[in-house]
């Protein structure tokens, strides 16, 4: 049930960036959207992983997702995109590629072996690349709405504007 | 835009200017945010402002009509902690400022209210955060048992991290403390074989420390231009994530694992 699985994990995607939001505190009223844009954000990321798309690109398609819809929400419920965008995009972030990172580096310090080292080097500047990739992915799709609309505010675009706004 | 004559009521303006602007850069806004916002509540109030945004310090001219007298100020911001409430709340308020001519004393009340929000309860914080933990355990593939495992950890190490900023330690050393906590919990579970996988919540268990505002905001503001900031920025959030890693490493050599 791969479908299951992925909902699941979408469903906790969720509920990590609540718990994020609420670390960050957000006004209440953004809760809810933030909870199902981290959600979304996690479905696209994990249905796209699973069709092999790689960690970078899928990660990218959801954060530019999300941070479109963020400023919808944004509209619908008056505090701009950001308060949106960045809790439901942390879920994202690389923290297993980053650990790995590190745990590498660390080990590549007190190594003897030629051979094993340069095994943990390549698997070390992998999971650096991937991580230092993977957030540059979010730090882009998170602004890519308000490089295209080439606005200051969302409240003078009219993308996605169906309610008068703030932002 | 009519630019006004200054008068002795610029200098509150320069200085409201600045409280807004050191409010958001603490609160985690980007420096394009806070340039627009401060602009547009200085053209709210009919003055042109100059503006120098750095990490630790704001610098700002209030440029008179015929060019003749300026206002000029530094202020320091204070250290970061982000809370999007007040993000939210200038927000609003600089729209109020720019429609419905918001005088200077509205403002300050208007940021005296802000700064007197309430945060969430301490319990419901902790709540969340462990179950966001729980939830970065789930979808790194734990089960059960490691995720009341992640839970337990990151309620505990943001528990010390709170207390180690009460006291007003260094601000990475409180990562360090908070990293050491919650993975030594975590760890001690590995070390007993409590679970079936349980390097699933060693790994996940220090995520909710992850510099997530430092490093999305640095590459907003590397993509704004705004080069300098961004890398401040970037060098903040690498050293918050070393210190993450200092803390795992620490309770790696401890318990051996």
């Amino acid at each position: 049930m791969i479908l299951l699985e992925i909902l699941i994990k979408s469903f906790w995607a969720g509920i990590a960036a609540i718990g994020f939001a609420i670390l960050f505190n957000v006004p209440r009223r953004t809760l809810f959207p933030i909870w199902s844009l981290g959600a979304i954000g996690g479905l696209i990321k994990f249905t796209a992983m699973n069709y092999h798309v790689g960690i970078v690109f899928a990660s990218f398609m959801g954060t530019v997702c999300i941070a479109v819809i963020a400023i919808q929400m944004a509209h619908l419920r008056n505090s701009p995109p950001l308060v949106f965008s960045i809790p439901s995009v942390i879920p994202m972030v690389p923290g297993a590629f980053a650990y790995k990172f590190m745990l590498g580096m660390i080990a590549l310090t007190s190594m003897e072996n030629t051979d094993a080292y340069v095994q943990t080097l390549i698997e070390t500047v992998n999971n650096g690349a991937k991580m230092m990739f993977v957030l540059i992915a979010l730090g882009t799709g998170v602004a890519i709405p308000m490089l295209l609309t080439r606005k200051e505010s969302i409240k003078k675009s009219d993308f996605n504007k169906k309610k008068k706004a703030i932002g | 835009m009519k630019i006004k004559t200054l008068n002795e009521d610029s200098q509150s303006v320069g200085n409201i200017l600045l409280e807004t602007g050191a409010m958001l850069m603490s609160s985690g806004a980007s420096s394009n945010r806070i340039r627009v916002t401060l602009e547009r509540i200085a053209n709210g109030l009919g003055y042109k402002t100059e503006l120098l945004i750095t990490h630790r310090a704001l610098m700002l001219t209030i440029i008179e009509k015929d060019q003749q007298h300026f206002f000029s100020r530094l202020k320091r911001t204070s250290p970061h902690g982000v809370n999007f409430r007040i993000v939210s709340g200038i927000s609003h308020m600089s729209w109020n400022v720019l429609e419905q001519n918001w005088t200077i004393t509205q403002i300050a009340d208007e940021l005296r209210r802000l700064k007197s929000l309430p945060h969430y309860p301490r319990l419901v914080i902790l709540g969340f955060v462990g179950l966001a933990g729980a939830a970065f355990c789930r979808i790194f593939g734990g089960g059960y048992v490691e995720m009341i495992v992640a839970f337990v950890a990151t309620v505990t190490g943001l528990f010390v991290r709170q207390e180690a900023v009460r006291v007003k330690f260094n601000p990475y050393l409180c990562v360090y403390f908070a990293a050491f906590t919650a993975s030594f919990i975590a760890g001690l579970a590995e070390h007993f074989q409590i679970g079936t996988q349980p390097d699933k919540a060693f790994a996940t268990s220090v995520l909710f420390l992850v510099p997530g505002v430092p490093l999305i905001n640095s590459v907003t503001d590397l993509l704004d231009g705004n080069i300098q900031n961004g890398l401040i920025r970037a060098i903040n959030g690498l050293m918050i994530s070393f210190s993450i890693a200092m803390g795992l490493f620490s309770v790696r050599m401890i318990l051996n694992i």
